[in-house]
């Protein structure tokens, strides 16, 4: 390597893309002190194009050329052409991307003088900034008890070490409790599910933090000292047995969020029968006593003295962990978004979430699909006596590849569909069933077979997204266009489904801060290398799974909460955690740069 | 892709009003409300035969150049050829105190002028509607269109010019009413001016409830009511409708809007017995309003006046032509 040979570095600083806020003028000045750094442009700073690239590579006789920025690729041949024009060797044209690295934002320039310093010295960044290595405590927390949080503990507890599994609702299970079926198997979800809820209850290894949220997090990889708010559940989980007596003599009520609102639960409730811890909860905002000081119908009921306590306040614990895992899932679209489609306007536009309660045969309606109303005070309400409908809308991408809301594709929605599509007839075999799809994306194991028997079995499938639904005399009118058939078509349904995508949770952006990880487009967190490294962070010892780092369906979220597993029992046996690059420091590299090349 | 045909005897671009909506839900900013507009465009630089349209539209310069070198002309004839005809600026007033108008502008000369003008504009126009029924109905019709057939559906032209009912249509009904609005007031000044003339343009100054005085300031109500929508509608761009101005929107708002000011400073002058204001007001409301009606009628965004109605005219024709033999 010849320590002389002139290098021109370019910074793409294109505006406006993903989150692109690292300090270039600071980039600028910081390469500018290399003396081999002949020249430095910036995309903004105009003019610049290929004549003058190639004039000023004429005149300072470059050998090397590094370009930097979000997304550097994008410019590179036009880099490549003028070197190889000006007889140079058109593979010196360097690229330095920033995202690769996690670099988005000032907070990261330090590690972005690292990268651009590792190009201008030609040593790959990987090799420099070897991170060093820290001691790690066993113990491992679990951030959201959904199936990808429940996989993860069970892989780690079935290690022998310690988990501490938080979730923030008064259950475990996330959103998969919820489901009737499972594509493409059409198993019962309920069915895979409990299984597994059961054996993280009884699991010795695994301590269950319901009700619980993170609120801080200090310490480093191997070392986490996380602070946890427990809000009160005010129902004493080792006494309760469960009963129900509670729940038979409270006055108040309020809607199931595990029927996503399609039942009524009590102010005192557990979320479903086979809810795991299986015991009782205050909702403290419908509880009567809660609210006015009288009532406590429930703890004269209760036979086990003591075990309900109204009074019970937030408490705060402490523990240290070495690893964390991520998995605080997603939240469904919300379909109000949409005024076109009329959800919550009309009574018979159902989110799919609704839908599936309206399917499980422990939802409102025992199973059975039947027409919604609205009840007095304007509700919708379901009940076993209304009638069954005869045609059934499932409308695809609701809230999905829409620049409008969210931009990429809900990955599930297609597949769950077609679900739908099977069940509706499953249980209605005279029914009609019009799916309405822009394109079908079918993309997993089976899932293609799925969608031909799906077809097969008499479904209308229209391509076309749909404009609006309307109700006119009771009936549900759809109007769009059918871009197969190259015509605008209006269809009077019944029922309309509507497929809302996946966003990420509340909370998921504060949670990021408390851990110092990032968050990608779209607000799911960001995974260290989507190719390469999918569950891990920049963050050594903080692992993701699930849907929180975006849109997947059960296997992929059961293998990533697996994958993240092995992460952390690779660190727990080897008895240490690799740091991530958010620990490197520039003095670091420098150290390790001296090692590396004494010559330098 | 050869479809230039398909488009030209489309008379959907016609039927929409640029509510919007499309553009708003549209998942990939395919603004498709947007792409009707400019079909509009494109349509009315088609139906007009001279090419004059098509080169309005895609020069600036062009359309700026013909503007000025009418306003010249209409300037020149006031400050020269007219007063070689004896018809001068005089400071004299009327008893009452108002300007004398008729003598530096006398209504005969400039009625026979508005009566050429309107012919010129009309021919074009009418021409221009005629290749459209060809594009339109003759091609596009399986059996021929009968007379009575055109008699019997010609209300649907008139009630559309005059209500524009499927404008009203559109979810926001904020645009029809202010569309109304500016339509009714051009429309009834326009009327007033090339066929009204004598009574309009009068140097008595009549009493505040005489049908002229309130017709006049119900005209520039309306006119002012729709241009303010339209005009901070384009410049707050909040609504996606407003986003794209193109250059021809805002020549026309433009001149509109300089036409109906300078209306107002003429009758403002005229009665408080300004006599030179009048004069300047009055060359200068001439001097926008010609090349604004020579331009912009024919072969400009103006032309939609004809155009809307009869396309709605055009399709019923259609429907009535293409119903006999289904299939």
């Amino acid at each position: 390597m010849n320590e002389n040979s002139p290098i021109g570095v370019f910074f793409y600083d294109i505006p406006g893309v993903g989150t692109d806020q690292v300090d270039y003028t600071a980039l600028c000045s910081f390469v500018s002190r290399f003396s081999e750094v002949k020249k430095v442009w910036r995309y903004s700073n105009l003019p610049w194009n290929e004549s003058i690239i190639r004039n000023c590579l004429v005149e300072n006789g470059f050998e090397r050329i590094i370009i930097a920025g979000s997304i550097p690729g994008t410019i590179k041949s036009l880099f490549t052409k003028v070197m190889a024009l000006s007889g140079k060797d058109p593979g010196s044209v360097e690229l330095v991307s920033f995202s690769k690295y996690g670099i988005h934002s000032v907070k990261e320039s330090e590690r972005a003088e690292a990268l651009m310093h590792c190009a201008i010295k030609d040593i790959p960044f990987e090799i420099a900034a070897m991170p060093g290595e820290a001691q790690v405590n066993p113990a491992t927390l679990i951030i959201g008890a959904g199936i990808a949080g429940i996989q993860a503990s069970l892989e780690i507890a079935n290690s022998n070490a310690l988990v501490y599994l938080l979730e923030k609702s008064g259950t475990i299970g996330g959103k998969m409790a919820t489901f009737d079926k499972t594509f493409p198997t059409l198993d019962c979800a309920a069915c895979i599910l409990t299984p597994k809820m059961v054996e993280v209850n009884q699991h010795s290894n695994i301590r269950l933090l319901t009700c619980s949220e993170v609120k801080s997090v200090s310490g480093g990889p191997g070392n986490y000292s996380v602070t946890i708010t427990q809000h009160a559940r005010r129902v004493n989980v080792r006494t309760c047995i469960g009963c129900g007596t509670c729940a038979e003599k409270c006055p108040a009520q309020a809607p199931s969020e595990f029927d996503s609102a399609t039942t009524m639960r009590k102010a005192i409730y557990m979320p479903f029968p086979q809810a795991v811890p299986n015991k009782y909860m205050v909702d403290a905002s419908t509880c009567l006593y809660l609210k006015n000081g009288k009532c406590k119908a429930c703890v004269k009921a209760c036979p086990v003295p003591g075990c309900i306590n109204l009074d019970e306040q937030d408490t705060e614990i402490n523990i240290i962990v070495g690893n964390i895992i991520v998995a605080t899932g997603y939240k469904p679209f919300d379909a109000k978004r949409m005024p076109q489609y009329g959800y919550g306007k009309y009574p018979n536009v159902l989110t799919s979430l609704e839908f599936e309660r309206l399917l499980n045969a422990s939802g409102p309606t025992g199973g059975n699909i039947h027409l919604r109303s609205m009840d007095k005070k304007g509700n919708p309400i379901f009940n076993t006596e209304a009638e069954k409908p005869e045609r059934v809308a499932i409308i695809h991408c609701v809230g999905s590849r829409d620049k409008n809301f969210n931009k990429y594709c809900s990955r599930v929605c297609c597949m769950y569909s077609l679900k739908f599509a099977h069940l509706v007839l499953d249980k209605l075999p005279d029914a009609e069933v019009y799916e309405y799809f822009i394109d079908m994306r079918a993309f997993g194991k089976g899932y293609e077979e799925f969608y031909e028997r799906i077809r097969e079995e008499g479904i209308v499938m229209i391509r076309g997204k749909t404009a609006m639904v309307e109700e006119i005399d009771g009936k549900l009118q759809l109007r769009g266009e059918d871009i197969l058939e190259n015509r605008l078509h209006e269809r009077t349904v019944d029922m309309v489904i509507l497929s809302t995508g996946l966003e990420p949770s509340d909370d998921t952006r504060i949670l990021a801060d408390i851990l110092g990880i990032h968050l990608s487009e779209g607000g799911w967190l960001e995974e260290a290398n989507y190719t390469t490294d999918p569950t891990g962070t920049f963050k050594g010892g903080i692992y993701l799974a699930g849907t929180c780092q975006g849109p997947r369906d059960i296997p992929d979220s059961v293998a990533q909460g697996s994958a993240a597993a092995a992460r952390v029992i690779q660190n727990i046996i080897r008895g240490s955690v690799t740091n991530g690059l958010t620990e490197i420091t520039t003095a670091q590299i420098e150290k390790n740069l001296q090692e590396l090349f004494p010559v330098h | 892709m050869g479809l230039q045909g398909a488009i030209e005897s489309s008379v959907e671009p016609w039927l929409c009003y640029y509510c919007g909506d499309c553009s708003k839900t549209c998942p990939r900013d395919a603004n498709p409300g947007e792409l009707m507009m400019s079909m509009r465009r494109y349509l009315t630089s088609k139906y007009d035969w001279t090419g004059l349209s098509k080169k309005f539209y895609t020069s600036e310069i062009w359309e700026l150049a013909w503007i000025i070198v009418f306003a010249t002309l209409v300037i020149f004839s006031f400050m020269f050829v007219l007063p070689a005809f004896g018809y001068h600026f005089t400071r004299e007033l009327t008893p009452e105190g108002g300007v004398k108008v008729n003598a530096f502008a006398p209504i005969a000369i400039i009625e026979a002028f508005d009566w050429i003008m309107a012919a010129v504009v009309a021919s074009l126009l009418i021409s221009n509607i005629l290749r459209m029924y060809y594009k339109i109905v003759w091609k596009n019709s399986a059996t021929t269109v009968s007379v009575w057939v055109h008699v019997r559906e010609f209300w649907r032209l008139l009630y559309n010019f005059a209500v524009q009912p499927k404008f009203s249509k559109c979810d926001d009904k904020r645009y029809w009413i202010s569309h109304w609005f500016l339509m009714s007031g051009y429309t009834i000044m326009f009327i007033v001016i090339v066929v009204f003339l004598p009574w309009f343009q009068t140097e008595e100054i009549l009493p505040v409830w005489d049908p002229q005085r309130w017709l006049g300031y119900y005209a520039t109500f309306g006119l002012l009511f729709g241009l303010g929508v339209a005009i901070l509608g384009r410049l707050k761009k909040t609504d996606i409708k407003f986003r794209f101005s193109h250059i021809s929107d805002w020549l026309f708002l433009v001149m509109l809007t300089l036409t109906v000011i300078t209306g107002i400073l003429i009758h403002i002058f005229r009665i408080s017995g300004m006599p030179l204001a009048t004069y300047i007001s009055y060359i200068a409301h001439m001097a926008v309003l010609v090349p604004m009606i020579l331009i912009e009628v024919p072969f400009s965004k103006w032309s939609h006046l004809a155009y809307r109605p009869f396309a709605v005219y055009f399709t019923q024709l259609l429907k009535n032509a293409n119903s006999k033999n289904p299939g």
